[in-house]
C-alpha cells in the first residue's frame, strides 16, 4: 500500500497521464486510474475534484459539459497544450525520484 | 435508492460559491456518486450495500467542502477570511471577556435596571462603556486586513453572535437536564430569562460594540478617502 503523501504527489501525474489518452469525466478517470494501478491509487471525491479544479485553474486541463446518450450531463476534462507541456517534466521528475529511491534501497540492502 | 443530487446539495450547501458554480459542483459530484452506485449494482451488490460503498467515496463532507472551496477560490481566500474576520472577531471577544472577568474580580456589581415587565435586567456599566473600544479595535484590524464594510462590522460585533449561539445551545440543554432530573419547567420563567439575559448580555453589548465598530469604520473610510484625494 502506498502512503498518503506519495499518493498526493503522484495523483497529478496519474490524472495528466490518463487524460493524455483522451477526454474523460471524473468517475471514469478515477475508475481507469484504479484499474491501471491495480487499486494502488484510489480516489475519493475529496482527492479528485479539488485537484481537477486546481489543475483547471492552472490551465493544464479544460472541463466542458457533455450530455451522454442517456441524457445525463457530465463534465469531461481534456488535456490542454499547457498540460501536455507540463506532463513531460513531471514524468521526468518522478522517474528520477524512483530511480534514486531504487538506488538507495539497493545500497541499504547490499 | 439515494437521491444523490439532494444528498450532495445538502452536505455541500455552504460552499460559498456563486449559484451557477455551486450548482455545477453539485451536479458533477452527484453524477460521480450515481455512476459509482450503478457500477456497484452491476457488480452484484444489493442496493443498501451499494449505497453505503458509494457514500464512502465522499468521506468527510466538511473536508470535501473546504478543499473544493480552497481549490476554487485559492488558498488566499481562506487566509483573507482568517485575517479579516476570525482573528479580529476572536480578539474582540477575548478582550471583552477578559475585561468583564477583571471587573468581576474587582467586585464591580452590575447595575440593575427594572421595568414593569418581566423582571430585572443586569447591566455592567463599566464593561458596556469599554465595548465600543473593543468593537473599534476589531473593526480597525479587520479593515487593515482589507475587510469589506460588512466583514468589518461583523468582526466588531463578533462576541454578540457568538454569545447568541452559546445561549441557544445552553437553554435546550438546561431544559433537557431539568426534564431528566424530574423538575417541572416553568416555560414563562425560561422565556423571561432568555429575554432578560438576551437584552443584558447580547442586545445592548452588541449595540455598544457596533457603535464602536461603526465609528472606527467611518473614521477609517474618511481617512482613506482623504488619502486618495491627496494622491490625486
Amino acid at each position: 500500500m502506498i502512503g498518503a503523501g506519495i499518493k498526493r504527489g503522484t495523483a497529478e501525474l496519474a490524472v495528466l497521464s490518463i487524460l493524455e489518452e483522451g477526454a474523460l469525466h471524473g468517475y471514469e478517470m478515477a475508475r481507469r486510474i484504479e484499474e491501471q494501478t491495480k487499486g494502488a491509487l484510489r480516489f475519493t471525491l475529496a482527492a479528485l475534484y479539488p485537484m481537477l479544479y486546481r489543475m483547471e485553474k492552472r490551465g493544464w486541463i479544460r472541463g466542458s459539459w457533455e450530455t451522454s446518450a442517456n441524457g445525463r450531463r457530465r463534465r469531461c476534462y481534456r488535456l490542454t497544450a499547457e498540460g501536455k507541456k507540463k506532463l513531460s517534466p513531471i514524468r521526468q521528475e518522478w522517474a528520477e525520484l524512483f530511480h534514486a529511491l531504487r538506488r538507495l534501497t539497493k545500497v541499504s540492502h547490499g | 435508492m439515494a437521491d444523490w443530487r439532494r444528498l450532495v446539495r445538502r452536505h455541500l450547501s455552504g460552499l460559498g460559491l456563486d449559484s451557477a458554480e455551486q450548482e455545477a459542483v453539485h451536479t458533477e459530484l452527484s453524477e460521480h456518486l450515481q455512476e459509482a452506485y450503478e457500477a456497484l449494482l452491476r457488480e452484484g451488490l444489493p442496493k443498501h450495500d451499494a449505497t453505503k460503498r458509494a457514500l464512502t467515496l465522499a468521506g468527510d463532507w466538511q473536508d470535501l467542502q473546504r478543499k473544493i472551496l480552497m481549490a476554487k477560490k485559492g488558498r488566499d481566500f481562506m487566509q483573507k477570511r482568517l485575517h479579516q474576520l476570525w482573528i479580529p472577531g476572536f480578539l474582540t471577544m477575548t478582550l471583552s471577556t477578559v475585561f468583564l472577568m477583571a471587573l468581576q474580580k474587582q467586585r464591580f456589581q452590575p447595575r440593575m435596571v427594572s421595568w414593569s415587565g418581566p423582571g430585572n435586567v443586569l447591566f455592567c456599566i463599566p464593561w458596556l462603556m469599554s465595548l465600543p473600544v473593543f468593537g473599534a479595535i476589531g473593526a480597525y484590524l479587520s479593515s487593515r486586513a482589507g475587510g469589506s464594510r460588512w466583514t468589518v462590522l461583523l468582526a466588531s460585533v463578533f462576541p454578540a453572535p457568538a454569545l447568541t449561539a452559546a445561549f441557544l445551545l445552553m437553554f435546550p440543554i438546561d431544559l433537557i437536564v431539568e426534564w431528566i432530573i424530574g423538575r417541572q419547567v416553568d416555560f414563562s420563567l425560561v422565556a423571561t430569562a432568555i429575554l432578560r439575559d438576551g437584552i443584558g448580555w447580547i442586545l445592548v453589548p452588541g449595540a455598544a460594540l457596533l457603535a464602536g465598530g461603526s465609528l472606527a469604520q467611518f473614521l477609517l473610510s474618511r481617512r482613506l478617502g482623504s488619502r486618495s484625494v491627496a494622491g490625486n
